[in-house]
């Protein structure tokens, strides 16, 4: 029972949805309304479980003092500071919360990206070799949105943005489509073997 | 060392600090290289220079966060420019959880500097009546998807809490019925979702401002229509602010034309580096 229950109710509804999507009638559209509703709701539940998770992983490794320990204090009294700030003072645009938000979180998450481009820069020259004639084509390819897409591209010649433009619209996009119509048949596939009852590792446990 | 071995080593730690140099240069510099617009922008910009003044709204979705700020921001707020000249209603959501903080800066410094210049009371932008912020919401496709049959009814409340009923410009547009395009500006893969569900059920139009990286996965659906405009990168910033200075919508270029000369830099950097790593490569195996 407890597996036919749960495999009952996603047949159910996994069919309710897929016909009520196609049928415009309102008793169908309050239908779906309700649906969309409770699994909003159901998606905030899953947040508080993160929150939860988060709390009793990082207050086991200060109890136990595990290995950057001290780290652990800095994530938990953020988040704790930060959602008694917003609470108690605000989250208008000149309260301290979004001061915080833009002049402290902001700055050191983009900074953390930022960095990004030396890997890339120094990655970009170890690796980028012309080994083989895929690479080479790689490469060419690379070079051409590069230029066309910097704004001095037009200066080394007036054609170069648009034969630029022309690699993203005709090649890159008749292999994005190839990838984004086999993406769609897998979805679709995986979804119909979810709602069947065929791909059953969502329940957990032992086949 | 041969001259080829010494190309194809060079330390990494030169490469840092010449990339260092080359992204602060342009900030201190006033040149500016003319941007030439791509066909996806102008198409963007085109598609909101038919919108009827005071009419349908356009939804603009604020689902980046600060790693990709320097990309989606200056679209965030090149957009508002426009549409604000232009008297279209805005509703801001987001769907990404880090987005609500940066949409209420973009929002803020855009709606200040236009009250700042405003002669008049009817010039000025007034809060839920000509834009709307109604926050983050959770399980995005069932939010996108029920916000066709009511805005409200997925936003009660806006981000500040006040309720989403009491503003004038919430009870004239209640579903995508009243909205021209909802514009995706996003660093993840949320136009997806907006192509899939919301333009296949209710056939709202779809613009997108997305990072360079993500951009190329786009064209497909610039070919069929489904996504009727979009600015790519900082690249695509910089043009829309280009267009929108061009059409007398704002009174000077926002930060993108500045960040572009920096990533034109670093991409000539980069060129050259990969350029000299080939040559090193070509002779050293010459030699072999």
């Amino acid at each position: 029972m407890k597996r036919i229950i749960p495999l009952f109710i996603c047949l159910l509804i996994g069919f309710s949805m897929i016909i009520q999507f196609f049928i415009p009638h309102p008793t169908s559209l309050e239908f779906g309304s309700t649906i969309y509703k409770w699994v909003i709701v159901l998606i905030v539940f899953a947040l508080v479980l993160a929150i939860g998770n988060l709390i009793r992983h990082h207050g086991t490794k200060i109890r136990r003092q595990k290995k950057d320990w001290p780290y652990s204090i800095v994530t938990l009294s953020s988040m704790i500071g930060m959602a008694i700030i917003g609470l108690f003072w605000g989250i208008q645009a000149e309260s301290l919360f979004q001061k915080i938000y833009l002049n402290v979180f902001a700055p050191l998450s983009a900074t953390m990206f930022a960095l990004l481009a030396y890997y890339m820069a120094s990655a970009a020259y170890r690796a980028f070799r012309a080994r083989s004639l895929e690479a080479t084509l790689l490469l060419a390819a690379a070079f051409i949105v590069m230029i066309g897409f910097m704004p001095f591209g037009q200066y080394i010649h007036p054609r170069f943005p648009a034969f630029a433009e022309w690699v993203m619209r005709v090649p890159n996009m008749a292999s994005q489509r190839g990838i984004l119509l086999g993406v769609a048949f897998g979805a679709i596939a995986t979804a119909l073997k979810i709602i069947l009852g065929i791909e059953r590792a969502w329940l957990g446990g032992k086949e | 060392m041969k001259w080829y071995e010494v190309i194809s080593t060079i330390d990494r730690r030169i490469i840092y600090v010449l990339l260092t140099v080359l992204v602060i240069l342009p900030f201190f510099t006033r040149v500016t290289i003319p941007q030439n617009i791509m066909p996806q922008t102008q198409r963007l910009f085109d598609f909101i220079e038919s919108v009827p003044p005071n009419d349908k709204a356009v939804i603009m979705t604020f689902d980046y966060s600060p790693q990709t700020m320097p990309e989606c921001h200056p679209m965030a707020k090149a957009l508002l420019k426009h549409c604000f000249a232009r008297n279209i209603p805005v509703i801001g959501v987001s769907f990404d959880p880090q987005g609500p903080g940066l949409a209420v800066d973009a929002i803020t410094s855009v709606v200040d500097r236009i009250n700042h210049y405003a002669t008049s009371k009817e010039d000025s932008l007034v809060y839920g009546k000509d834009y709307v912020y109604l926050g983050w919401k959770s399980g995005r496709i069932a939010a996108m998807l029920d916000m066709g049959e009511s805005i409200a009814g997925v936003f009660p409340r806006d981000y500040f809490g006040t309720s989403v009923d009491s503003f004038p410009l919430m009870q004239r547009i209640r579903n995508y019925k009243e909205v021209a395009i909802a514009i995706v500006l996003s660093a993840a893969a949320y136009p997806d979702d907006w192509i899939r569900y919301p333009q296949t059920r209710y056939g709202v139009n779809i613009g997108a401002g997305l990072t360079a990286v993500m951009a190329p996965k786009y064209y497909p659906f610039l070919q069929t229509g489904q996504i009727a405009g979009m600015m790519s990168g900082m690249k695509g910033a910089a043009e829309y602010e280009k267009l929108v200075l061009e059409h007398g919508y704002a009174r000077e270029l926002g930060t993108a034309e500045t960040g572009m000369n920096s990533q034109s830099m670093i991409h000539i950097l980069i060129i050259v580096f990969i350029l000299l790593g080939n040559i090193g490569y070509f002779f050293s195996r010459r030699q072999k």
